[in-house]
């Protein structure tokens, strides 16, 4: 019987699709209530994928984002709404303090409602740029859905987005075609790291106020390449804000909706886009976690590691100068539901430095063997030709991957007085080595001549 | 000791008063006359330990030589074994030099509590020592 409730329980957890690596606990602040229906199939897909969605508005009194001091929830969504102010509770001090505690936030903005003070402020702190006129919309052209927007051209119709570097894993691609229906367009700084674009604006598209009368757009906000439509930004905890440019894209009306590009009648794949954007977004895909770290003494093939994750690390302390060392490493990545092997992009890799203030190594770590849930990467090097202490530090930071800054520190001290090789292993010495043995041969022999030679002292004797 | 026997023999052989006169081919005749009156004399008057000395204090001048132009020629890689090879020669040929000052029959009233016999323990010793320090310094 309790093998059977068991397997049921198995079952009933496996029915779950994926559990985020950083809680259930979902906010959807939402102004509207009778505009949930519009989310409906986007709340459903949410709480299937096992988040605890609380709706709320933004006037409530009891809505805080803290409880006691901690998050009162794991992750956050901002839906537009009509008001311009979001209350006491979403200020924008309080959306970036619930970042600083590795909350997630996903904003979706929208051209029809004007974006919120606060939402608006964090924007600009985190170098997202959106245009100030409201109303402003991404147009397009050669892009655009001939069905819905046939004369305003404000429907796109996007391919899935591809790799954004060679070096960088893509975690939104899919099959078919996106709508972003009246969007607002961001810009990203130059000078942040933190900030990777998810899908872009296409080249011809652009931004366009419908306040401007004029016939042709002077200057606009932002055109082609530099517009993005969905934005991401990972702060140094990890922590993960997405804006979204069209909530429509978010809405049950173009989840799954016949559209004509350029003549062709295609469907819209909103669905899974949405579902990877907020799944990377709350931490479901592109979490790594560090698993054990160790680094021995390389005598040969003589000593074997011990991989095993139920034995503790037990490492070394210290080490000398122009030592050969092994380092390993475990990393995972958390895919959907559980640790999968983390493999690196094709142009990317992971790397050890070994450092004392500034890295005095910093070599490729390469992967050595998987276990099924986790990939070892592993390097050998000679310690270099310097004492004091040293840190084996794994700094890894790239876009759409969680950080990892791990260290371990050694001590390396110098040969001691009895690890020197001897004189007679350096053949350039031998010459040196001749040079003292003859001069005490040479010593010996006068010692003995003159021992031997003594009578002739005693001349000086008969005188005395 | 050769300086000392210079002014005895300097008298016998009665140079002095021929320089003077002589030419400049004379001259190199006479410095060859000079080097070998010296030598004469040394063979002569020193007393055969003296010699002794002297002839191992030569042996040592040749091995810190040999080792010098060695380590010019190569290099000074094991530094320390230069140090220690090298110091070997000049420190057996300072203690040598000590024992022939204080074993000279000549130099007998400077060190009148010092017994040749205690000269050369001393020696003996110190040599010990040397050798020790550098062995051991050579690694």
């Amino acid at each position: 019987m309790r093998w059977l409730l068991s397997l049921l329980l198995l079952t009933l957890f496996g029915a779950v699709q994926a559990i985020s690596s950083a809680g259930q606990r979902l906010l959807v602040v939402l102004e509207e209530h009778s505009e949930k229906e519009k989310y409906s199939v986007f709340l459903g897909d949410l709480e299937s994928r096992g988040y605890h969605v609380t709706v709320d508005s933004p006037k409530s009194e009891s809505l805080s984002l803290f409880k006691h001091g901690e998050r009162a929830y794991d992750h956050v969504i901002l839906l537009p709404g009509k008001s311009k102010g979001l209350g006491p509770a979403l200020t924008a001090n309080a959306l970036l303090d619930f970042m600083k505690k590795e909350g997630n936030i996903l904003v979706a903005l929208s051209s029809e409602h004007p974006t919120p003070t606060s939402v608006h402020t964090v924007l600009l702190e985190l170098d997202i740029h959106i245009p100030s006129d409201k109303g402003a919309l991404v147009v397009d052209h050669f892009n655009y859905d001939s069905n819905s927007a046939a004369e305003k051209h404000d429907v796109l119709l996007l391919p899935f987005p591809k790799q954004l570097r060679p070096d960088v894993k893509n975690y939104f691609a899919g099959e078919g075609v996106i709508a972003v229906p009246r969007a607002v367009g961001q810009t990203l700084g130059n000078e942040s790291p933190l900030l990777a674009p998810i899908l872009r604006a296409p080249s011809t598209a652009y931004s366009y106020s419908p306040k401007d009368e004029a016939e042709i757009v002077e200057e606009p906000f932002a055109v082609g390449g530099q517009l993005t439509l969905v934005s991401s930004m990972q702060a140094h905890n990890s922590a993960r804000l997405t804006v979204v440019g069209s909530a429509e894209m978010l809405q049950n009306a173009w989840f799954a909706e016949k559209a004509t590009l350029n003549g062709k009648a295609v469907k819209t794949a909103n669905r899974d886009f949405i579902a990877k954007v907020t799944a990377w977004t709350f931490k479901e895909t592109g979490v790594l976690k560090i698993g054990k770290l160790i680094h021995y003494l390389n005598e040969g093939i003589s000593k074997k590691m011990n991989t095993s994750l139920t034995v503790p690390e037990n490492n070394p302390k210290i080490y000398r100068i122009k030592n050969d060392v092994a380092f390993q490493v475990e990393i995972s990545e958390y895919a959907d539901s559980h640790l999968i092997p983390f493999v690196p992009a094709s142009q990317d890799a992971l790397q050890l430095e070994f450092s004392m203030l500034s890295p005095f190594h910093r070599l490729n770590l390469t992967p050595l063997s998987q276990t099924t849930n986790s990939t070892i990467f592993g390097v050998s090097f000679t310690t270099p030709d310097q004492h004091g202490i040293f840190n084996f530090r794994i700094n890894y930071r790239r876009p759409f991957l969680t950080n990892i800054d791990e260290k371990r520190q050694v001590t390396v001290r110098h040969f001691a007085h009895n690890e020197w090789p001897r004189s007679w292993q350096i053949s350039g010495a031998w010459v040196w080595i001749g040079g003292i043995w003859v001069t005490v041969a040479g010593w010996i022999a006068f010692v003995a001549v003159w021992l031997w030679s003594a009578p002739t002292e005693k001349s000086v004797k008969k005188t005395q | 000791m050769p300086p000392k026997s210079r002014p005895a023999a300097a008298p016998a052989s009665s140079t002095p008063s021929k320089p003077a006169t002589s030419s400049k081919t004379g001259g190199s005749m006479d410095a060859q006359d000079i080097v070998l009156g010296v030598w004469n004399n040394y063979q002569k008057i020193t007393p055969q330990r003296v010699k002794l000395l002297d002839s191992f204090m030569g042996f040592l001048v040749v091995v810190a030589a040999l080792q010098f132009f060695y380590c010019l020629l190569v290099g000074n890689f094991p530094f320390n074994a230069f140090l220690s090879g090298f110091s070997a020669t000049v420190g057996q040929f300072v203690l040598t030099a000590s024992l022939r000052i204080q074993t000279n029959p000549d130099n007998k009233k400077e060190f009148e509590s010092t017994s040749p016999e205690r000269a050369f323990a001393d020696y003996v010793f110190g040599s010990l020592l040397l050798h020790f320090f550098c062995v051991n310094f050579i690694n």
